[in-house]
């Protein structure tokens, strides 16, 4: 037992105390589940990226050498992209919705805390199925499975891998009805739409573009287990069925996946440009409606990713669509330059990743529009080049961001700072690693190397092998954080309500917040971004005055008086 | 950004000279990375490659632009407005400029609108119907490539007299009177305008030729079509980009020791020297097939009409394949005759060609395509030809 030399009257007395129980039995506090769904999803991660580590070992030599076969490593990489897309991102950022949407709307829960469990506990079945396909005849026909490689050619571990899918999808569906209810109808007093902070924007926008596409998705594999145990002929032209029909559900429900991936992120960006720039941000209107604009314009675009199989006549259609969302994620990112314009930038390391993204989102936003433009795309499609858009836009911008979260909020979380040291060291090595794995691709692509294969042409060992090494450089740097988030747990800075000085209603109770999250009923500040005001400053210090002292905002530590902890 | 204070007007005007200066270097950066960058691209060796290269290099120019715009803000704001040590205050209240946000919604609007245009028109020019195309077929099997080509009378070699014949030949002569070529390679010439029509014999599969700048789905269930017109002699590599099972980095086109294996696009300078060197020979190698079913299997297999080589080793025909067992020595390997229970080794491998799935070679998966007596079905092998690749494969004893 310890206490901090606060001024007395603080909640903040105590010293966070981890509980580790509570997160193995079903709880309907939705910070519990909040974390429940974050070490799921960062133990998922650990998978899919030692898959990864893999395939990068494979493609060390042209020839096959780590794994026996073809077969092998296309399994290798269809279990990576769909544990890192359905087991990673999107349960990743239902953690960080979940824990702090309600906080951020100031309420004590979300809208239905029995179906928000139930939801998360859709989650470890999905993830036993799915690796247990592995021992069925492994599903390998990559994460598109496009038919008949997966419906006539493949093995039972397919069924198993739809199966599994269904799972993670009524689980994603069920989370974003609750979304939309809790962001409805349990703001605060006082907090219209427009007075929302972007990051609940983010997920309102995310909530409603799962709602819409995902029962896609559920119908696209019903409709492929039956064609796989029940002998009917969806996707078999020998039964009258269409290959096409898949890949037209498919990617209507997979386009908007990468908004559902890549959304809560914009939010989190906003957030922490913003409040680590001590700068109100720039055209919050603009970017809270371009990411409703994204995703309605999401729905539109579906076919560009069938530029070499769908009718020639119906490519423009979608080339035109597709080019259109480059306008709102444009206006988001000048809108985030803007913000850091004239600001006090400080260099933390929730605030070096968002930098980060915004530096490597871009290469992928200029990807993103070559490849909607047909006849450029017909080189590169399903090539080197898709896999270094697509991995810019993801890693550089989701999982870029879930880094930038887990830096800004895990004191709210933990009650502890993570330290910012180390941090820096993550973010570099995870910056010139991302960088070197993925950037050379675009070239590999453009040079003629197809993706999802395991033997290539000699002359691209070179690349190959520069990216190879970058990618364990990559896959390294992880450890950093996880050693970061053990020590920061054992012995981290105790972190008080505010250490960003924020003014986001998470920031207005102790961190961990106490089991209904406020003492009394918080009142939100008019502005989530109003920096820079006497107003702001006064808010700020009287939630100091009421719960104690935080962590220094700095990422210099000297310069600041930080809260001590004594008697321990 | 007039974030600052744009009071005085001595501040405002050096402002504006060093906007236009930073947009120049911009722009004149994302010349530069558009000019290098192509470079790395492969041979431009089709009418369509110039076109596709020549947006490329356009996208490359703005988008090179852009990159150097959102990153040089970045690391311009990064080292301006860094907080000095030990500043705990904020920065201006400033939420936002009507006018710039106006700018930056519009000029990428423009700037997409320009692409979208002149993407359309690439599109359309290099997909046109040509007056003379030739025709010719592409059959995708895992994991091999076939091209078919249909000669008609007029273009057999001067002094073949049909009359003459053999009977079988006759036999297989369209309506018409032409045959079907068939080869692993796909050969043309410069300024040969092409249009292939593609099936597959199973999965999907894609038909790309990076030096061509085409690409197009081979879907189970339909005919498929892509242009091209080559405009310079040489090799290209042709890769198939769908995943298409175990072998789909195999099906692509090789070299193994010094010898072009697999699916690849040759160009030969002129009509002429296609003539001389590809469809004369190749046609009356057709016409007048060897009498001797060894060397007639030999030649069955050498064209490539059947997708054996990727799965399989067999040195003879310089194949390399290793999703299926080595073929060399394979007429002796009595052994099987016992596990499978065939009588003699022409009846196993004739079934092992017919009906594969029946008996597995131990350590090997149930991979190998089923071939099929009748033309209406998948990967069909008519009877004739089995036979002659079974004597061949019989003279495989060591
Ligand atoms: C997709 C890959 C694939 C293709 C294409 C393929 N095979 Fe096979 N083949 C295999 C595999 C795998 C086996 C072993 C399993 C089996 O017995 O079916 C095999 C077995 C055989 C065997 C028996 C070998 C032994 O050791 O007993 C023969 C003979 C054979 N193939 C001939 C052919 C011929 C001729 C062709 C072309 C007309 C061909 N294969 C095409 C994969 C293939
Ligand atoms: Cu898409
Ligand atoms: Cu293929």
């Amino acid at each position: 037992m310890a206490t901090i030399s606060a001024p007395v009257g603080g909640a903040q007395l105590e010293r966070p105390k981890l509980q580790i129980s509570q997160y193995l039995r079903w709880s309907v506090d939705h910070k519990v589940i909040g974390v429940q769904y974050g070490v799921t999803a960062l133990f998922f991660f650990i998978i899919g990226g030692i898959l990864a580590m893999l395939i990068r070992a494979e493609l060390l030599t042209p020839a096959l050498d780590v794994v026996a076969n073809g077969q092998e490593y296309n399994v290798l990489f269809t279990m990576h992209g769909t544990i890192m897309i359905f087991l990673w991102i999107i349960p990743m950022w239902a953690a960080f919705g979940n824990y702090f949407v309600p906080l951020m709307l100031g309420a004590k829960d979300m809208a239905f805390p029995w179906l928000n469990a139930f939801a998360f506990w859709l989650l470890p079945p999905s993830g036993i199925l799915m690796l247990l396909a592995y021992f069925i005849g492994p599903p390998e026909a990559g994460w598109t499975a496009y038919p008949p490689l997966s419906t006539l050619f493949s093995g039972d571990g397919q069924t198993l891998w739809a199966v599994s899918l269904h799972l993670v999808g009524i689980s994603s569906i069920l989370g974003a009805i609750n979304f939309i209810v809790t962001i409805k109808n349990m703001r605060p007093a006082g907090m219209g739409y427009f007075q929302m902070p972007l990051f609940v924007w983010a997920m309102l926008a995310q909530a409603i573009t799962i709602l819409l596409a995902t029962p896609f998705l559920a119908g696209a594999l019903t409709l492929l287990i039956l064609d796989r145990i029940s002998g009917t002929t969806f996707f078999n032209p020998a039964g009258g069925g269409d290959v096409l029909l898949w890949q037209n559900v498919f990617w209507f429900y997979s386009h908007p996946a990468v908004y559902i991936m890549i959304l809560p992120g914009f939010g989190v960006v906003s957030e922490v440009i913003s409040t680590h720039s001590r700068k109100p941000i720039f055209g919050y209107r603009a970017i809270a409606l371009s990411s409703l604009a994204i995703a309605i314009v999401g729905f539109t675009v579906w076919a560009h990713h069938m530029f070499t199989s769908l009718t020639p006549e119906l490519r423009i259609p979608f080339m035109i669509t597709s080019m259109i969302i480059a306008v709102p994620t444009g206006i988001k990112i000048f809108s985030w330059l803007g913000t850091l314009w004239g600001g006090k930038i400080h260099f933390t390391g929730a605030m070096l990743f968002s930098l980060g993204m915004v530096s490597m989102f871009v290469i992928g936003g200029i990807t993103g529009v070559m490849l909607a433009s047909v006849p450029f795309d017909i080189h590169v499609h399903d090539t080197y080049f898709v896999v270094s858009h697509f991995h810019f836009v993801l890693f550089g911008g989701s999982v870029f961001l879930i880094y930038s979260a887990i830096y800004h909020w895990f004191p709210k979380i933990t009650g502890r700072m993570l330290d910012e040291r180390l941090a820096r060291i993550h973010f570099v090595l995870t910056y010139l690693g991302f960088f070197f794995t993925f950037f050379p691709q675009n070239l590999l692509g453009m040079l003629g190397m197809p993706r999802r294969v395991a033997v290539y042409a000699p002359e691209f060992q070179g690349l190959n092998v520069l990216v190879s090494i970058a990618s364990f450089v990559l896959g390294a740097s992880l450890l950093i954080l996880f050693y970061n988030m053990y020590i920061s747990l054992r012995r981290g800075q105790i972190a008080g309500p505010n250490p960003w000085r924020a003014l986001t209603l998470e920031w207005t109770t102790t961190s961990p917040p106490p089991a209904h999250n406020f003492i009394g009923d918080p009142v939100p500040f008019d502005d989530p971004y109003g920096y820079g005001t006497e107003a702001a400053k006064a808010y700020i210090d009287a939630i100091e005055r009421r719960l104690g002292p935080s962590a220094p905002l700095s990422t210099d530590p000297r310069r600041h008086e930080a809260p001590v902890a004594v008697g321990d | 950004m007039n974030v600052r204070n744009p009071n005085s007007s001595g501040r405002s005007s050096s402002a504006i000279i060093w906007i236009v200066l930073a947009g120049l270097a911009i722009i004149a950066g994302g010349f530069l990375i558009a000019t290098l960058t192509p470079s790395l691209l492969p041979a431009q060796a089709s009418a369509q490659a110039v076109e596709v290269d020549e947006l490329f290099r356009f996208l490359l120019t703005i988008g090179g632009a852009i990159f150097l715009l959102v990153q040089g803000v970045l690391a311009f704001s990064v080292v301006r407005f860094r907080a000095r040590a030990g500043d705990t205050s904020d920065g201006p209240p400033i939420h936002g400029n009507t006018t710039l946000e106006f700018v930056w919604t519009a000029i990428p609007a423009v700037i997409v609108l320009v692409i979208t245009i002149y993407s359309y028109q690439v599109w359309t020019t290099t997909r046109a119907p040509q007056p003379n195309e030739t025709v010719a077929g592409v059959v995708g099997a895992r994991f091999a490539w076939t091209f078919t080509y249909d000669v008609a009378p007029e273009d057999f070699p001067a002094d073949v007299d049909i009359a003459q014949l053999p009977e079988n030949v006759q036999a297989t002569l369209a309506e018409n009177g032409s045959i079907q070529l068939v080869s692993n390679q796909f050969h043309t010439y410069v300024g040969q305008d092409v249009r292939l029509e593609m099936v597959t014999e199973d999965v999907i599969h894609s038909f790309w030729v990076p030096s061509m700048r085409i690409k197009q789905d081979l879907l189970p269930g339909r005919v498929t079509e892509v242009r091209f017109t080559p405009i310079e002699p040489g090799v290209y590599r042709v890769v198939c980009a769908e995943l298409c099972g175990s072998g789909h980095g195999d099906m692509a086109g090789q070299i193994v020791n010094g010898n072009l294996v697999g699916g690849w696009v040759i160009v030969h300078p002129d009509e002429e020297t296609y003539r001389r060197e590809f469809l004369e020979p190749e046609t009356l190698s057709v016409l007048f097939p060897p009498e001797d079913p060894v060397e007639l299997g030999r030649q069955i297999l050498a064209s490539g009409r059947y997708p054996c080589n990727t799965c399989h080793t067999l040195d003879d025909l310089g194949w390399v394949g290793t999703i299926g067992p080595s073929l060399n020595g394979i007429g002796a390997r009595t052994q099987r005759l016992d596990a499978s229970g065939h009588p003699d080794m022409e009846t196993y491998l004739h079934e092992s060609i017919r009906n594969p799935g029946a008996y597995l070679v131990p350590g090997f998966g149930n991979l190998m395509p089923q071939f099929n007596p009748e033309p209406t079905q998948p990967n069909y092998m008519p009877e004739a030809d089995l036979e002659a690749v079974v004597a061949y494969l019989l003279s495989q004893t060591e």
